[in-house]
């Protein structure tokens, strides 16, 4: 799981003031994990990230296929060149890039998060991400 | 009873002091963004969708 409402809490206080940058992570022993992953980049081709990851959020741990292309559908994607890049496994090796990322970079856990750099693993109230945002904002 | 919340309080403070100051280089490459690409701040959110 990721901190979604506090990341979403943090993007509308510091509006213009911070870019998201999302790297997948997904552990190995999650059914459904790595499927999620892709699909949320199968969205992104057709211009829905960001509306496919919060739903994604809202819906975990149901993330079966069958409940993948749901979603694509719900949020108004083209559902067939969803479900092709899906099957055909495009994003495939977006995901593992990532995860070999992670792993050369010995997360253990997520969310994980680099704020210009600075590792902050785990979920944490957002006063906590406030301290760390507002120091570097005085840099 | 409040003070109780200022020992929570101080705790929680305690905690802040474990931010690490070490800077990692992550690269960025293609993956999907949100905000202007010029902020001062970036976040890296490695994440989990299950």
């Amino acid at each position: 799981m990721a901190a979604g409402p506090t990341v979403k809490k943090i993007m509308e206080v510091y509006k213009g003031k911070i870019r998201l940058i999302i790297k997948n992570y997904p552990y190995i022993y999650r059914d459904y994990s790595h499927l999620a992953a892709e699909a949320s980049l199968a969205a992104r081709d057709q211009g829905k990230y960001w509306e496919m990851h919060d739903l994604l959020f809202k819906r975990s741990p149901k993330l079966d296929r069958a409940s993948l292309i749901n979603y694509a559908r719900e949020i108004g994607l083209d559902v067939k060149k969803f479900t092709e890049s899906l099957d055909a496994k495009k994003h495939a090796q977006e995901v593992e890039r990532d995860k070999k990322l992670a792993v050369d970079l010995d997360l253990y856990n997520t969310p994980t998060f680099f704020i210009n750099g600075r590792k902050v693993i785990g979920e944490r109230p957002f006063e906590y991400f406030k301290k760390i945002i507002d120091e570097e904002l005085k840099r | 009873m409040r003070r109780l919340v200022l020992v929570a309080l101080i705790f929680l403070l305690a905690g802040y002091a474990a931010a690490e100051d070490k800077r990692y280089s992550v690269p960025i490459n293609d993956s999907p963004t949100m905000g202007p690409v010029d902020a001062p701040v970036a976040i890296i959110e490695f994440l989990d969708f299950q």
